[in-house]
């Protein structure tokens, strides 16, 4: 689909969100899946970058996303009433009953929680958000939470506030403080290395934990089988376009 | 307007298949173009038992193109016969379909099994993957293996058959005078290019199996010329592929002498760019005046 941009807003130097409209598809987007952006009408850079969508509201919505590369540079300067060409929603997103949700995002890492938050308030279920940033720039991210409570956050900085240190030493505080009800589900989205400590946190055996994951893609919608994550098993791999990006922490092998 | 062209005896609607691996089992495709106006779509190459593929990352970007290491990740024939053919029949486009193996027998094997499947119209040997390190392209180093994988398969098969090759082949004239003997039908060219690329963050190889494979319009000129090249040295008919994204690209192809042209890479970055390249054919030939598109096939030689 033709995207159009409707509004575009820098957080940091590094952080970015537009808003685009786009056709119906988007509408069905839930809460996890993503799209496929052409950054340009050109041939380089070639392939299309997947993101996150954070928000849907009717045909429009919202992407966030931190400059990291080309691809991110590129995306940044468009301008407000420019077209992208964008494919999706893609992939399989998070489960959306449970009886208390655990939200544990790191850095842009937010953006699904941000939209599983958003959906999980409209449907009363309650949950909490835990947020880690790595420093002060990415300060703003916090302004999205402040519809939602409880909210924890952390940062790797000492800032007044927030719990000094990372999310996942943040969770297990908050593991250790309260007592969970049946039918607790926990649902991450970070970098790989948050995800790698949430397999070692011992407090999290028995609780499900539903994590999105990125991948590196070459087309994200099944075909190139480019995205491939191992399973736990070490019998292959699952596909993160097509079988996640949401998986249970349990079935992948990272 | 007539765009239908043919391979031999292979008869297609259109000149724009569907390449193997980008094209995933069909299915996938489905929300994003009508198979049935492709001239024929290319399985994946499939393998007697399923096999899992390379670690990541399989995939990296470059300028105008990309390479991948997938190593060949497939369901295997079983599977796939069980879960994409029903699909695949209710089709009535051609199906190609793509074979590997690490052994002449494993080829052999796959090759029997598809014998039994009406649906599949033809089979493309692939001796020119880049990312395994047994099969694919080593068979194209040596001659006489070469000739007894294409002997063997042919033995078993009824079916319409291409060999795919790459740029591993380091004579033509043999590698055709092999494919001539033993009945090949028709010949795709090419395969991606066997590249490398370096994690500088990492200090490392990016990929595990440091090579992988280049393709999409990086390549576009070095496959024209081994298309050319091959044409100057074979009558069979012949696919050509390698960076092809727009009418334009698919043209330069057709007029060298392709018979048919295969869409890869570029799939994967506009799933429906085939019917944008057939309508671009379709322009191209109403602008010109032409009425018969094989009246342009070889006209620059
Ligand atoms: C399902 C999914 C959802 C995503 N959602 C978001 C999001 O909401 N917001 C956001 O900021 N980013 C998201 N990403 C990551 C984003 O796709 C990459 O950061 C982006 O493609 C980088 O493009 P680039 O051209 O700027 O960087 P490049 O120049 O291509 O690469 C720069 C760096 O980014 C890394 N990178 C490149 N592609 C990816 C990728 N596909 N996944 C992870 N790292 C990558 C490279 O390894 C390299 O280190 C998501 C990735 C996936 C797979
Ligand atoms: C992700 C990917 C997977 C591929 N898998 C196969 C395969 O399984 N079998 C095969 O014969 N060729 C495979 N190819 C090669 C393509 O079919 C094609 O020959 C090559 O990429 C050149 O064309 P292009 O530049 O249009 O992509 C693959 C290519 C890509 C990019
Ligand atoms: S990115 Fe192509 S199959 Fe997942």
């Amino acid at each position: 689909m033709k995207a159009m941009v409707q509004n575009k807003r820098f957080l940091s130097e590094k952080l970015c969100t537009l808003t685009l409209t786009g056709d119906e598809g988007i509408t069905s987007a839930s809460p996890g899946q993503f799209v496929m952006v052409k950054v340009n009408e050109a041939f380089d850079p070639f392939l299309r970058r997947p993101l996150g969508i954070m928000e849907v509201d009717g045909n429009t919505f919202t992407l966030l996303f931190e400059i990291v590369g080309r691809g991110t540079k590129m995306l940044a300067q468009k301008n407000v009433g420019e077209e992208l060409d964008v494919l999706g929603p893609l992939g399989k997103g998070f489960s959306l009953f449970p009886s208390f949700g655990i939200l544990v995002a790191g850095g842009r890492g937010i953006v699904p929680l941000y939209f599983l938050a958003s959906t999980l308030a409209r449907t009363g279920i309650p949950f909490v958000f835990l947020l880690g940033i790595r420093s002060r720039e990415e300060l703003p991210l916090l302004d999205f939470l402040e519809k939602f409570s409880p909210v924890f956050w952390s940062c790797e900085e000492e800032v007044p506030g927030g719990f000094c240190g990372d999310v996942v030493a943040l969770l297990q505080q908050y593991l250790s403080s309260v007592s969970l009800p049946v039918g607790t589900r926990v649902y991450a989205c970070g970098p790989e290395g948050m995800v790698r400590a949430l397999c070692r946190v011992e407090m999290l055996r028995g609780i499900p934990v539903e994590v999105s994951l990125e991948s590196l893609m070459g087309c994200g919608f099944g075909v190139c089988l480019s995205c491939g994550v191992e399973k736990k098993d070490g019998k292959g791999y699952y596909h993160v376009c097509k079988d996640g990006p949401v998986f249970l922490l349990s079935e992948v092998g990272l | 307007m007539n765009l239908a062209v043919s391979l031999g005896k292979m008869k297609l609607s259109n000149p724009v298949i569907l390449a193997s691996g980008t094209c995933g089992y069909g299915k996938e495709l489905v929300s994003y173009l009508d198979l049935n106006q492709v001239g024929a779509l290319t399985i994946k190459s499939l393998s007697i038992t399923p096999w899992k593929g390379n670690p990541p990352p399989r995939v990296r970007e470059t300028c105008g193109g990309m390479m991948n290491s997938i190593g060949l990740e497939n369901k295997g024939v079983h599977r796939f016969l069980e879960e994409d053919l029903p699909f695949l029949e209710t089709l009535t486009t051609r199906v190609f379909v793509g074979i590997w193996g690490k052994t002449i027998k494993e080829y052999v094997a796959v090759a029997q099994e598809l014998e039994k499947a009406r649906r599949i119209d033809a089979i493309e040997v692939n001796v020119s993957c880049p990312n395994v390190e047994k099969g694919g392209a080593t068979f194209l180093e040596d001659e006489e293996t070469l000739r007894r994988l294409v002997a063997e398969v042919r033995s078993v098969t009824g079916k319409f058959l291409i060999v795919k090759v790459g740029p591993q082949v380091r004579d033509w004239g043999k590698v055709v005078s092999i494919f001539e003997k033993e009945k090949v039908e028709a010949i795709s060219v090419t395969n991606s290019f066997p590249a490398l690329s370096v994690d500088v963050e990492k200090m490392d190889f990016f990929f595990h199996l440091k090579f992988a494979g280049l393709s999409g319009p990086a390549i576009k000129p070095l496959a024209l010329k081994m298309v050319y090249e091959l044409l100057c040295v074979t009558a069979l008919p012949v696919i050509g592929m390698g960076g092809i994204a727009t009418a334009s690209d698919a043209l330069e192809f057709l007029l060298l002498g392709a018979r048919a042209i295969g869409l890869g890479s570029y799939t994967l970055v506009n799933p429906s760019s085939a019917l944008q390249v057939l309508k671009g054919l379709e322009e191209y030939l109403t602008r010109k005046q032409i009425d018969d598109i094989n009246s342009i096939i070889g006209k620059v030689r």
